[in-house]
């Protein structure tokens, strides 16, 4: 277990994260609701510019459907558009190294990564890609598929809201997210690093003479470019994309301790912010409540389960973080489907494995920005459903009955998630494409092609295999993955709230949502219905090298 | 009500048939696996990699438990079914066909066909004799007589039936003749409606039942591919997982308990309800009446037994008490009702008996309409008769053939006594005396009704009524709003009256002088804010609110309007019912989410029984999740014997409903969650348990 100041740390860490989140919620649902605000002077005419740009109508409102395949058909765009960029690095510009363009299979394995914000890496960055790549194929879209996650999920909260007739327009929210939350969040954040000691620049890659050197002549590439920019985002966004292949166990992507707990708050920022601008949108502050403490109960139990062990240095563990720090990031980065990593999976005890596992199946303790949310609200909505009927009463979310049409669109939600992990997992194993990257058949290596998959469906992007999974098979399947898993429940869950958009409201009190009784039985049914399900197979990955090694 | 053993049970055996399993996904899917577990018992060979040879009496074993698991869960549905049928049963005794006695119309003569009852239409003229049954629902246009209701009501003292009264089919006239116009085609009528309802094998389930329905399938749905899953790697990976263990796991992870047990809930619900003499046209009413939130009580009959009582004379001006007591006791001569007779009682005690008795013969009776609100009496001196015009219906004229002979005395004038509601009865008056308004506001303070009495135009005085609460109705009331829900109390009272009585009771909301007019409205109001209302009626007056209200429960002894309307009807007509009805509603939707809740919590228990053993050949490390310390067969029998028998023992639950008392919303939930998630979580782990310890001492 912990220490005493090791705890100090986690409540320090995630409780500014929940002060900062409540602080920015109100500032967020200004930035949808369109009020005017002192940054229009500035950004409005560049906005607007924006919107003739593209030929948008930026008063008119949209249905789900509408909304949901416009944020498809952009993040579609961005992915081909991410797609050319990579395969065709070797003639565009700022390309110092001179790589060469990527693969199909990587390349689509990029995009489509990077564009649902997974940031799965089946390369590593500094061996591989051009300033150019890093900065329009990485950076920007880890700009879009973030803007993106945000803006369904205030979409997806209009349409529970009352008195809404639509969802809000998908280019406006598009737009403005980036202009008035992300960018200047990302420009404080990266001098924050900058000044922490992580490096921001196009000149090059240094090459240095070594001490070792002055004897033989050899040298050293310092890898060297826009990191703190990228990393800014990267962890905001929930990306989880890293600069280098290493990520922030990479010593200039995370030099210290101090950048590593900055990096560990810029994580939970937005996804606990949402939890506020949930109950905000919704004018029902006190919603927020089983949304945000569901979400962290949850968190503190992976946190407790991952902090059993010793926590002690393993192979692979960075020793500048130490065990303590190496668990705690792995869990909040699976917690909030991030991805980026401060120590090579491989040397984490099982327990700490476990944990990230439950993070990733549940995707919402908090979760990733936006989809988080959204899961939740859908275990909310079943929760209700299946015990709501014990207190007496037809089960009722925000007044509205939940009939069966709900229901259907909850399962179907749910079936996506077994499904894009199962099926994949066992072709993997059936087509022989497990044994040729050279994993082998043991309770170890299926925890890491489980892994693999079970992070690419929860468009989370840590792995095990990193660059060793590329190969055909892993890329094309995890890319077909990341892309159901992160578009198909969106889209299912925008139908639901679609669907409860305009119903009529009850105004007597039944069964109390903002309730702490509420939250523990949702906090349970999450664990059953959820985590349960899993079982059988994490029990023949990390529980059973846990017990092997016990 | 007793239970055909033998027939339930060849049911639930004929139940069993995949065909008739269709409309239960889960429990087809058990059967499904019974027959691949039984082809793995009869020939392994056939299953390599998944099964073992020496395993065949297992394998008979886990075959034989699943196909139990199936029949457990159709002898429930048979089990219920069997009950609705014996509603039905009971039902259809009121609808006999009987030869009646039909009127058909010959120029100016009627004649009297005998025709089978069957073919009796809407509208037909019926004669009804002594002894005879009434074939079909009906109302009275001429003569008075007894009607012996107690098969349909169970209220055993005769009824009178006069003129405009409905007959219920299925009663029994037990004096005298009446002609009756049939308002029902045969087939039509309600108690048709329930049989139909309980009868159908296709009965339409309620959007709730559909609702946890799609949880069921979705659940499956999970864990086929869960399952598919571990089949998949188990083969690809080399862990040699048997087949039977894996379908093990499968069948104990689906949510059979609630998927056995649904149908039965739904079934049970409309039994239950008939049990209480209350039948109910749709499943869906019932399940509203756990979501109301309004209830509209009307003050006589649900708040105050139907007979207020006479307890004193006040008179008025400079008139005397006898002078009152008089007029109140001709006015009431004709008043049928017990509170017509008690004011009769209370003046004859006193001594109050007018000479005008006489001459009562010929007088003429207005009774009590709601739109007047007045009844009275006008006697003349004239030897003949008349019938005042444009009175419409609420004017009858009747004759008392015993005291014809004398009426030679006084009563040079005519008289007539108007008595009723005191703003009814102020409006005729030339000039109201100055202590009017007082006398009746020291009645209404204290809770009691006045009744203003006046001979022509001028006020005498007023009598004062003592409303009778109902036994028990405080409690009632107070059940009622610790659930969350507001009962508004209807009354045609002044409003000192109804805010005594609704004090007394614990009401907070009432609506004094309303006419029946008003219900609809105040429907219409409560739902324009989203509420779901509940209701009772009676009259042709009610019949467009019980309507538009989400839960109406007509009065059996009410218009066929009205009945025609709700969505449920009392044989007892006893209004306070309607409080049962919605905690009946609340039972039904809280004993449906406790089984599912149970069902679900189970499968930790389940999980932690059958997954340590199942990779036990290969993956021996797993032993320290068996927590309960099984062995491998053991471990799947143990798992798949309690998850087969807690069906058979929680279908008295299941039939009867979970047992609860009236709270709120909240410690509802927080009870049932403890008990049935909470219990759902533990009683597995130590049945499980206890089934392995009787296996191995076996």
């Amino acid at each position: 277990m912990i220490d005493a100041i090791q705890l100090l740390y986690v409540i320090g860490i995630l409780g500014s994260a929940i002060l900062a989140g409540w602080q920015l919620a109100p500032y967020i649902t200004r930035v949808y609701s369109r009020a005017p605000g002192r940054l229009d002077r500035v950004l409005n005419p560049v906005e607007n510019r924006v919107y003739r740009l593209l030929g948008v109508d930026s008063q008119g409102g949209m249905g789900w459907k509408e909304y949901f395949f416009a944020a498809l058909a952009v993040n579609i765009v961005q992915m081909v558009i991410g797609f050319l960029i990579l395969t065709n690095q070797d003639i565009l510009p700022l390309n110092p190294q001179h790589f060469s363009g990527l693969s199909w299979d990587l390349a689509l394995n990029t995009a489509i990564s990077i564009a649902t914000n997974t940031n799965l890496q089946h390369y590593s960055g500094e061996y591989a890609l051009s300033y150019f790549s890093q900065m329009t194929a990485i950076q920007f879209l880890q700009f879009t598929s973030a803007a993106t996650g945000i803006c369904v999920a205030v979409a997806f909260v209009r349409g529970l809201t009352s008195g809404t007739k639509d969802m809000g327009n998908f280019y406006v929210d598009f737009v403005r997210t980036i202009t008035r939350i992300l960018i200047p969040l990302c420009l404080v954040a990266s001098v924050v690093l900058v000044w922490l000691g992580i490096p921001q620049t196009v000149s090059g890659y240094v090459n240095a003479g070594t001490v070792e050197g002055l004897v033989n002549g050899a040298s050293q590439v310092i890898r060297i470019g826009p990191v703190a920019s990228l990393v800014s985002i990267m962890q905001l966004g929930t990306n989880g994309g890293g600069y280098y292949g290493a990520n922030s166990a990479n010593p200039f992507q995370n030099p210290n301790p101090a950048t590593d707990i900055f990096e560990i708050f810029l994580m939970l920022l937005l996804p606990t912010t949402l939890c506020f601008v949930y109950g905000e949108v919704l004018g029902k502050k006190r919603e927020t409540r089983p949304i945000l403490f569901g979400a962290y109960i949850l968190f503190a139990i992976d946190l407790v389960i991952a902090f059993i062990p010793n926590t002690a240095l393993g192979p692979g563990i960075e020793t500048r973080f130490g065990g303590f720090f190496s668990a705690f990031w792995t869990v909040v980065t699976t917690a909030v489907t991030t991805g980026s990593v401060n120590s090579s999976l491989g040397g984490e005890h099982p327990l700490a494995i476990l944990a990230a596992f439950m993070g990733m199946l549940i995707q919402s303790t908090p979760g990733g920005k936006g989809v988080g949310l959204m899961y939740m609200v859908m275990y909310v909505v079943i929760t209700v459903f299946i015990v709501g009927l014990m207190s007496g009463r037809t089960p009722e979310y925000l007044g509205m009955k939940i009939n069966s049409r709900d229901v259907k669109l909850v399962m179907v939600a749910f079936l996506i998630h077994p499904l894009i992990i199962l099926v994949p997992t066992i072709l993997a194993y059936a087509s022989g494409a497990v044994a040729a990257i050279g994993v082998p058949t043991t309770t170890s290596g299926f925890t890491e092609v489980f892994y693999e998959f079970t992070s690419a469906a929860a468009n989370n992007g840590s792995d095990f295999l990193g660059a060793q999974a590329n190969s055909v098979f892993f890329n094309v399947a995890t890319a077909v993955v990341m892309f159901l898993g992160r578009y198909a429940p969106i889209g299912v869950l925008m139908a639901l709230s679609g669907s409860m958009m305009g119903r009529k409201r009850s105004t007597e009190v039944g069964l109390r949502t903002d309730s702490m009784i509420f939250t523990l039985v949702l906090v349970a049914s999450i664990l059953i219905v959820v985590v349960l399900t899993f079982f059988p197979f994490l029990a023949l990955g990390p529980i059973a090298s846990y017990f092997q090694g016990a | 009500m007793g239970v055909n053993t033998d027939k339930v049970l060849v049911d639930s055996l004929v139940r069993l048939s995949p065909l008739s399993l269709r409309a239960n996904p889960v429990m087809l899917i058990v059967e499904l696996t019974f027959f691949i577990v039984a082809a793995m018992a009869v020939y392994p060979q056939g299953f390599t990699g998944v099964a073992t040879v020496g395993d065949r009496t297992f394998y008979a074993e886990v075959a034989a438990i699943l196909l139990i698991t199936v029949w457990f869960s159709t002898l429930s549905d048979a089990l219920a079914e069997q009950q609705a049928k014996n509603t039905a049963t009971s039902l259809r005794k009121l609808e006999t066909e009987v030869m009646t006695k039909k009127l058909v119309r010959h120029d100016w003569s009627r004649d009297v066909v005998q025709v089978p009852s069957s073919e009796i239409k809407k509208g037909d003229l019926i004669l009804l004799e002594k002894g005879d049954l009434i074939p079909i629902d009906a109302e009275v246009l001429e003569g008075i007589a007894m009607v012996d209701e107690s098969l349909l009501t169970g209220e055993s003292a005769p009824v009178r039936k006069a003129p405009g009264d409905a007959l219920i089919g299925g009663a029994l006239v037990i004096s005298d003749t009446l002609t009756a116009k049939v308002v029902a085609n045969p087939g039509e009528s309600y108690i048709n409606q329930m049989i139909k309802l309980v009868e159908s094998s296709k009965r339409p389930k309620s959007p709730n039942e559909v609702a946890v329905t799609t949880v069921l399938i979705g659940l499956t749905a999970i864990f086929s591919i869960i399952i598919v899953g571990i089949l998949g790697l188990s083969v690809e990976l080399g862990l040699a997982a048997d087949l039977s263990v894996l379908i093990a796991l499968y069948v104990c992870l689906l949510p059979t308990t609630i998927g056995a047990l649904l149908p039965a809930i739904g079934l049970s619900g409309i039994s239950r309800l008939y049990a209480r003499r209350i039948v109910a046209k749709s499943g869906k009413a019932i399940e509203t009446a756990g979501d109301v939130d309004v209830i509209l009580l009307d003050k006589t009959g649900t708040i105050t037994v139907g007979n207020r009582e006479a307890m004193e004379f006040l008179p008025l001006g400079g008139h005397t008490e006898k002078e009152v007591g008089e007029a109140a006791f001709l006015s009431s001569w004709h008043d049928d009702t017990p509170e017509g007779r008690s004011i009769i009682r209370l003046a004859y005690d006193k001594g109050f008996v007018p000479k005008e008795l006489n001459s009562l013969a010929l007088a003429e009776f207005y009774d009590f309409s709601a739109a007047t609100r007045t009844s009275g009496v006008k006697i003349t001196r004239a030897t003949s008769f008349s019938l005042r015009k444009g009175r419409g219906e609420a004017v009858r004229f009747r004759r008392k053939s015993s005291d014809t002979s004398s009426s030679e005395d006084e009563a040079d004038a005519e008289i007539e006594i108007i008595k009723g509601s005191p703003d009814s009865v102020k409006a005729k008056l030339v000039s109201p005396p100055p202590d009017y308004d007082a006398v009746i506001e020291g009645v209404s303070v204290k809770g009691e009704t006045p009744i203003a009495i006046e001979r022509n135009g001028e006020a005498l005085g007023v009598i004062r009524l003592k409303d009778i609460l109902k036994a028990g109705i405080k409690e009632k009331i107070l059940g009622v709003k610790t659930m969350g829900i507001r009962p508004v109390m209807i009354t045609g009272d002044q409003p000192l009256t109804a805010k005594n009585i609704a004090t007394e009771v614990g009401i907070d909301e009432y609506v004094p002088r309303a006419k029946p007019e008003d219900k609809f409205l105040i429907v219409q109001k409560e739902q324009a804010q989203s509420r779901i209302v509940a209701m009772i009626g009676d009259g042709t007056n009610d019949a467009p609110a019980l309507a538009v209200a989400d839960v109406g429960l007509a009065m059996n002894s009410g218009t066929e309007a009205a009945k025609e309307a709700a969505n449920m009807v009392d044989l007892e007509s006893n209004p306070a019912k309607i409080i049962e009805v919605v905690l009946l509603g609340k039972q039904l939707l809280m004993t449906r989410g406790a089984v599912t809740a149970f069902s679900i919590a189970n499968d930790i228990a389940k999980y932690f029984a059958i997954v340590p053993v199942m990779f036990a050949a290969t993956l021996p490390q797993l032993e320290s999740l068996n927590i309960l310390h099984l062995g491998l067969h053991s471990a799947v029998l143990s798992a798949l014997i309690f998850n087969a028998i807690i069906i058979p023992l929680l279908i008295p639950l299941a039939m009867r409903g979970v047992a609860f008392k009236p709270s709120s919303t909240m410690s509802l939930f927080l009870r049932n969650t403890l008990i049935y998630g909470g219990g759902g979580i533990i009683v597995p782990f130590v049945g499980i348990k206890l089934i392995d310890v009787l296996i191995g001492a076996l």
